[in-house]
């Protein structure tokens, strides 16, 4: 609760359009962490879009007819957990091993390009999951590679 | 334990060793010991056991010491550590001489087994008896098996004297047997590097025997093998055991039924998928092809050569899902052998990708054709709409190649295709050459070829314990799936080395050879672009252990290898206008 000169008080769980336009800007564990503040909190951290907005808040313009999809394979919250965040920070260190060109165009191409594969893996992940058993545990069998730290 | 006694008596034998005489030392070291030196310049504290040893051999005796327990420990599972009980000491207070005579005792106890002409280091086995080789110019073989073994094998691996790899002088030890006398044989192993080389030499040297049907010989080496790939460790170990069982099926003719459940290996090839990232690779890399020869087509066609479990099309389906303008109708035909237990698994398999059709948006349509061979099938039965309203692919991942064990069906298959007209004619195919008419070829071909896969299967198993990311819950490293996979990889060597005509399926060949082959009829290569090799890499920059993987460029075709070695070649094709029986092709 935040107290203001003039003697009223802000709650922030009254202002919920405030509450999410910061939450949009917090990375995918700080949002696992807000989710274990309070009902409230955990009801707004699950609604997908944030997910969505974390997913491709560096990918410009973001990819369209893209949420039909991600929503039926199982939703963008899921989507950052099992793929796009690995994905993301593989590459990252990959990318510094490699010295390569950090030119905005040559980054967005780059972004692009993960956030197809991510896709791709995503629907083989649901493909597996869904229909062929699954592999144990949550995630499908064949994104294991993706949970296992990198040997670099 | 004896050997614990051991090694207390070498720790103390260097601690004698280090300073000069023992009296000094004892002092500084064992302040409880209370004992008399019974002879100058002896060691005082071997003395106490009853061993007479001078302070200047201590450091010798010592070395010897550290020999004999290495020897033992590397060939504990050969059964000689009774040896070290059973050996009589012909003099117990002269140590050196009691090592000496535990070392010879070893070489002479093989010495026996030489002469009943087995190579089991036990000791145990019938004998056989001594077959006449002197016939046989070539190695200049000498009439006992035991010599045969170890002059076949070629290179300095037998009599090398200047292995420089370990600091102990193990390994000049081992050549001061084999130096000492004609009779001692070399089979003390202390150097695991030593028999790596020696189990490579041994197995071309099998090999080389199977080609000049020498089976005895084989024989006798096969057993070898066994013996050493157990002092290996790793992807070495696996490797030689997968090869000498195959050898062995090839010597005593018990050759693996090919047709096997194909369930089974469908079952084998998910787990292959989800270990290392050679079909993930194929697959991704084909589907780019085919989705750029797609730009534009409202109504495709796949042909799919082998679906097995359809795991390439959920990503295909899904890039033309989300592709500028919206999905094409989805087309897909799956081709597969006939299950012995008569169910549809195709139909079970384009089900499955129907509902995932239904579940992203792709209109989608499946048909099913069960063959034993792609050779029965042509384009007619296929189903092929007119190409104005239907674009095709083909699409043949690890499958064409089998077509060569019988002659003739290549090009009937070739052929069809040609009728069919495709847009894009996809084929991965290991980059290999493992269809030479000469068996020692093959052989060796198919034994670097393994020995690499075998290698980045090891490093991906390998790699770290799982690390939490996140909500979902991470399982470990499935060791079942790498097991699998390496069945998965030996059912192929068993193949490739055991079998012959129309059994030996796994023709692979090369990507040049398929090029001239493709070339001649009538196919054009088409570039793999840009986007396919990155996303390539980006693939494999995932896997762990990815940075032993690499992509290649080949002239339009991408190759992906485990560091300096290309294993898969993934490449496309299309027709040339003027050939084929369609109309002409529509440039993009």
């Amino acid at each position: 609760m935040v107290q203001f000169e003039n003697g009223t008080n802000f709650f922030i769980n009254d202002n919920v359009d405030v509450l999410i336009v910061i939450l949009q800007r917090l990375d995918g564990g700080s949002l696992g962490v807000a989710a274990c503040v309070c009902k409230l909190w955990c009801s707004i951290t699950r609604n997908d879009s944030l997910w969505e907005h974390l997913c491709f808040r560096h990918v410009s313009p973001p990819p369209e007819g893209v949420r039909t999809v991600v929503l039926a394979l199982g939703g963008y919250q899921r989507l950052y957990m099992v793929c796009v965040k690995p994905v993301l920070d593989r590459l990252r260190k990959w990318k510094k091993g490699t010295g390569f060109d950090e030119s905005e165009v040559m980054r967005r191409v780059w972004m692009q390009h993960e956030v197809e594969l991510s896709l791709s893996l995503f629907c083989v992940d649901y493909y597996e999951r869904v229909f062929l058993g699954g592999g144990g545990g949550g995630g499908g069998a064949s994104l294991m590679f993706l949970c296992n730290a990198v040997n670099v | 334990m004896k050997r614990d006694r051991d090694r207390e008596r070498e720790k103390k034998s260097f601690n004698g060793g280090v300073s000069n005489g023992g009296s000094s030392g004892k002092g500084k070291i064992w302040e409880e010991d209370e004992e008399e030196t019974p002879d100058a310049g002896m060691d005082e504290l071997l003395a106490v056991l009853g061993y007479k040893v001078k302070s200047s051999d201590m450091a010798d005796v010592a070395q010897k010491l550290e020999q004999l327990e290495m020897a033992m420990g590397t060939t504990m599972e050969d059964g000689i550590t009774h040896l070290s009980t059973d050996t009589v000491h012909k003099n117990p207070s002269d140590m050196a001489g009691w090592v000496q005579s535990m070392l010879s005792s070893i070489s002479t106890n093989f010495d026996m087994c030489n002469q009943e002409n087995e190579l089991v280091l036990s000791g145990c086995g019938s004998s056989s008896s001594i077959i006449d080789f002197s016939r046989n110019e070539q190695n200049h073989l000498t009439t006992t098996i035991s010599d045969d073994d170890l002059r076949a094998i070629p290179g300095g691996a037998v009599f090398n004297s200047d292995s420089n790899k370990r600091q102990r002088s193990s390994s000049s030890f081992s050549t001061s047997m084999l130096t000492d006398s004609s009779a001692a044989r070399p089979v003390v192993l202390v150097d695991s590097q030593e028999t790596g080389v020696r189990l490579v030499h041994t197995l071309m040297a099998c090999a080389e025997a199977v080609q000049q049907e020498n089976l005895t010989l084989a024989d006798q080496l096969v057993r070898h093998i066994g013996i050493l790939a157990v002092s290996q460790s790793g992807a070495m170990r696996k490797v030689a055991t997968y090869f000498a069982e195959a050898l062995a099926r090839r010597i005593y003719k018990i050759y693996p039924q090919d047709s096997i459940e194909s369930s089974y290996t469908d079952v084998l090839q998910m787990h292959f998928y989800e270990t290392c990232p050679y079909l993930k690779f194929a697959h991704f890399t084909a589907n780019q092809a085919i989705l750029e020869a797609f730009t534009g087509c409202n109504k495709v066609h796949v042909i799919d050569f082998s679906l097995k479990q359809g795991m390439q099309w959920p990503a295909l389906m899904q890039a033309l899902a989300l592709r500028p303008g919206g999905p094409p109708a989805f087309r897909l035909t799956g081709i597969g052998p006939p299950q012995p237990d008569n169910t549809d698994a195709l139909q079970q398999v384009g089900w499955k990708l129907a509902q995932l059709a239904e579940t992203i948006g792709v209109e989608f349509e499946f048909r099913g054709f069960v063959a034993n061979s792609l050779a029965d099938l042509d384009a007619t039965i296929l189903d092929i709409r007119p190409s104005e309203t239907e674009a095709v692919a083909i699409n043949s991942v690890f499958e064409l190649h089998r077509l060569l064990s019988r002659p003739g069906a290549i090009e009937k298959v070739l052929n069809s295709i040609k009728q069919i007209n495709p847009k894009i004619v996809t084929l991965v195919e290991q980059e290999a050459n493992h269809n030479a008419g000469v068996f020692i070829d093959r052989f060796n071909e198919a034994l670097h070829y393994y020995s690499t896969m075998f290698d980045s299967l090891e490093s991906s198993g390998s790699s770290s314990s799982a690390s939490p990311t996140g909500i979902l819950p991470q399982p470990p490293v499935n060791n079942q799936d790498l097991v699998m996979s390496e069945v998965y990889l030996g059912r192929q060597i068993c193949n490739v080395v055991a079998c012959e005509g129309s059994d030996r399926v796994e023709r692979h060949e090369t990507l040049n050879q398929w090029r001239v082959r493709m070339n001649s009829s009538g196919f054009d290569p088409v570039h793999l672009g840009s986007n396919a090799f990155k996303q390539a890499s980006m693939l494999l920059a995932l896997f762990a252990g990815g940075d032993g993987y690499r992509v290649e460029e080949n002239d339009g075709c991408l190759m992906l290898g485990w560091h300096t070695r290309p294993l898969i070649a993934t490449s496309a094709w299309k027709l040339l206008p003027d050939s084929g029986t369609g109309a002409g092709e529509v440039e993009l």
